[in-house]
């Protein structure tokens, strides 16, 4: 803004009439415009606290039961179920990336200019428009005083060029123009992660899998089948959980291709897709060992507790049964019009198995016994009761399978982000012009230069090569 | 973990004597000398009282830096004991930890400060929110005291680089709060035309402004960079990069805030006055995204 030249372009353009390239400058004036971006930066900061306050993407009747029906009707047609994805908050991102992407292509031209060539010849009422501007007179000869100032600025680390004119000498240093680059960088690395993010929305995608031990899933999106060898859990000497461990084998075309054990903070990649350790718990259809008594229906006596394994027949020994477990769920339930039995919910609120019985090959039965109801049902014609007294559940892991093709662009876009502001913050662009006039049996040095920040480390260091440049020569 | 909250304790109040000796420096008598560039001032000592206000400000920064020793030192027991209980080192691993880091950070900050440009009085701002820091963590429950091990989800290499980073950026914002606050209170002493001793010792307001610029462009990147982080821990640990958790949102509005200052003090001359309210406004929303997210929102990061 201290760049005379900014004021002049501006003026004539205002001049001409309301042509199309009076109307393009203006909303590239527009779109690059830092009230804009401030606009954007408060406006997307002030809708993203919204997500934060009220629960997103939970089910209607959370919504209803905790702020009321027409609130709720106003949430969703504001969007503040889902504010990060609604098309205005969706479209302040795109605003963000038209107003960098403008802002770049703007000013970014000017910062390549300076860095391949830059003006040396300047005229003195430019130096002396310069917001840092001094002149003084010296008492040596222009090329002496001409090497001191190039000896200075050289060691102060600016890049100097020179322009030896008829009538006097002037000197142009620059130092910092990458703190400007950086900026630019970070400028496009904004639209960078967004399209990052928008590739992997498009093309990726999210899934939650319930895997029990021993199974083999087809992945469809990957066209390959992943076997879960092991699932357990370590602890640490207190009790609490160290880690969730699968051990998960990667089949494909019919070959094991690769074994991993995943943890929470180690997932499996294969074919770019991830599989993460995301949760686990004890599965509802299906359990590894059940305990059950055979009870005496005369006496009410406990006559032997067997251990059962999953669908594997056990002859009970000292008595003439043979029992199978067969089936499992977690919490009864049964379909009367399909007659079928099935798990209401995946919580152990009502295990129950069901047997295969075989006593003496004369009674076969296949009864259901209840965890918490031990009389609901008996074997008719047995003289037996049998009560499930206590069961092993199978755990099964839960793996969050996810693909995301955009997730490079987006480390590139951060990265980016990060050297760019990095680059702007500990770097500024300066400028200095010096030039020397021969003056009677000394010169006049005028000295001037700008800076687009840190305007008071900018004076100071101003000041202080005034002075050595004064000083050094008396 | 005794030994380590014993430090933690001594720590807490040492920066306490070092504020009330940077605050006691304020008020204090001291010699109306020009400051030399060093630190140092330069000059006679006839003036007793003035002699005695000096080695009143020396007392305070060193009483600082031994604050800050031992600071290092409760860190480092605790990486000690994290490293016989859980799988890490890394002392920064609940909310007792982070609070005791960030004053470390930003009594670091500011002895560099001091070193570099001897304005004692920003001691007696910045030490005390160093000081309010450990003070807010030591008033925290004994359980969230103790070196328990991570959950799971947290035993991960990420933790020591995202962690410090970003708490690293809060100690730079907290720095410019306190700046920011110091800003105002000078401001207003010279437009009252106050000649109290207490407001001499304050800088000048241009260097004031100018250090909280200074210390908002150091937190602005490492505050990107922290963010970056904890995206890619999550797409190491929970399946995806972003998931707008309250935690990561908003440490995004902390980050789009001191955007839009950066943006505006660049172009549109936002200094002074504006500037610092705005570095105060800033610095609250920092809390509340260090603190107030993990207490009153629930979300992936409420594991304290």
């Amino acid at each position: 803004m201290n760049n005379p030249e900014a004021f002049s372009e501006r003026e004539t353009s205002r001049s001409s009439g309301l042509g199309w390239e009076e109307f393009s400058r203006e909303v590239v004036e527009f779109f690059a415009s830092i009230k804009l971006a401030m606009f954007l930066f408060i406006a997307i900061a002030m809708t993203a606290t919204i997500g934060t306050v009220i629960q997103q993407g939970e089910r209607p009747e959370t919504y209803v039961q905790e702020y009321g029906e027409d609130v709720y009707r106003w949430f969703v047609r504001l969007g503040f179920v889902d504010v990060y994805h609604t098309w205005w908050f969706t479209s302040l991102l795109g605003l963000l990336c038209v107003n960098s992407l403008t802002c770049f292509y703007k000013r970014f031209p000017a910062v390549w200019r300076s860095m391949r060539q830059d003006r040396v010849s300047v005229a003195l009422s430019f130096i002396k428009g310069m917001k840092q501007h001094t002149e003084f007179k010296v008492m040596s000869s222009t090329e002496q005083i001409g090497e001191r100032i190039l000896r200075l600025f050289g060691e102060k680390g600016y890049r100097v060029l020179v322009k030896n004119d008829p009538g006097d000498l002037t000197i142009y240093a620059t130092k910092g123009i990458m703190g400007r680059v950086g900026a630019h960088v970070a400028h496009l690395s904004a639209t960078v992660i967004v399209l990052g993010g928008l590739l992997g929305s498009s093309y990726g995608f999210q899934e939650f899998g319930v895997c029990l031990e021993g199974q083999t899933y087809h992945i469809p999106r990957g066209n390959f089948d992943l076997r879960i060898d092991k699932f357990w859990i370590d602890y640490h000497e207190n009790g609490s959980v160290k880690s969730y461990n699968s051990t998960l084998t990667v089949v494909d075309e019919g070959a094991p291709k690769i074994t991993k054990t995943i943890t929470v903070n180690d997932p499996l990649v294969y074919k770019g897709i991830w599989f993460y350790q995301s949760s686990y718990g004890d599965a509802w259809d299906q359990i590894e060992v059940a305990r059950v008594n055979i009870k005496e229906k005369a006496t009410d006596k406990v006559l032997k507790t067997v251990d059962l394994e999953w669908k594997k027949e056990k002859a009970v020994e000292g008595l003439p049964i043979k029992i199978t477990m067969t089936d499992f769920v977690a919490d009864f339930a049964f379909n009367s019009n399909e007659k079928k039995v099935f798990s209401k919910s995946a919580e152990h609120s009502n295990p129950a198995v069901r047997l295969a019985v075989d006593e003496k090959s004369s009674i076969q039965a296949t009864p259901w016994i209840f965890y918490h109801y031990p009389d609901l049902f008996e074997v008719k014609d047995s003289s037996y009761q049998y009560e499930l007294i206590g069961y092993q559940p199978k755990k099964f892991t839960g793996l969050q399978i996810a693909k995301n093709p955009g997730v490079k662009i987006v480390w590139i876009g951060s990265t980016m982000l990060v050297v760019g502001m990095t680059l702007s913050s500990l770097i500024y662009h300066r400028r200095l012009w010096a030039k020397v006039i021969p003056h009677q049996d000394g010169a006049v040095v005028h000295l001037g230069g700008t800076t687009h920040k840190s305007q008071i480390d900018f004076q100071k260091e101003f000041k202080k090569l005034t002075e050595k440049i004064e000083t050094k020569q008396n | 973990m005794a030994r380590s909250l014993f430090l933690f304790d001594m720590t807490f109040w040492l920066y306490l004597a070092a504020l009330v000796l940077y605050v006691g420096y304020l008020f204090a008598k001291r010699p109306s000398l020009q400051l030399a560039p060093a630190g140092h001032p330069v000059g006679g000592f006839d003036d007793r009282d003035g002699a005695w206000a000096t080695q009143l400000g020396q007392v305070a920064t060193l009483v600082t830096i031994f604050g800050w020793i031992m600071n290092t030192l409760a860190l480092t027991t605790r990486a000690y004991e994290r490293m016989e209980h859980s799988g890490t080192f890394a002392p920064w691993s609940n909310q007792f930890e982070a609070m005791s880091y960030v004053s470390w950070a930003i009594i670091l900050g500011y002895v560099l400060l001091e070193l570099r440009y001897g304005i004692k009085a920003i001691g007696a701002f910045v030490v005390g929110i160093g000081f309010i820091a450990m003070g807010a963590a030591s008033l925290l429950p004994y359980r969230y005291q103790t070196a328990e091990p991570l959950v799971p989800a947290l035993n991960s290499y990420w933790i020591y680089i995202h962690v410090s980073v970003t708490l690293t950026s809060y100690a730079a914002f907290a720095m410019a709060g306190g700046l920011g606050v110091m800003y105002l209170l000078k401001e207003r002493a010279e437009k009252k035309g106050s000649r109290s001793r207490f407001f001499d010792a304050f800088p000048d307001l241009e260097t004031i402004d100018e250090l909280g610029y200074k210390a908002i462009m150091i937190g602005f990147p490492l505050l990107a960079f922290g963010v970056i982080l904890g995206a890619m821990w999550a797409n190491y640990a929970w399946g995806g990069y972003w998931s707008w958790d309250p935690k990561e949102t908003w440490s995004l509005i902390v980050w789009l805030i001191y955007g839009a200052y950066v943006h505006a003090r660049m172009t549109r001359g936002w200094e002074g006055r504006r500037a610092a309210i705005y570095a105060i406004f800033g610095f609250l929303m920092v809390i509340f995204c260090f603190w107030g997210v993990n207490f009153l929102l629930s979300g992936l990061h409420a594991y304290a």
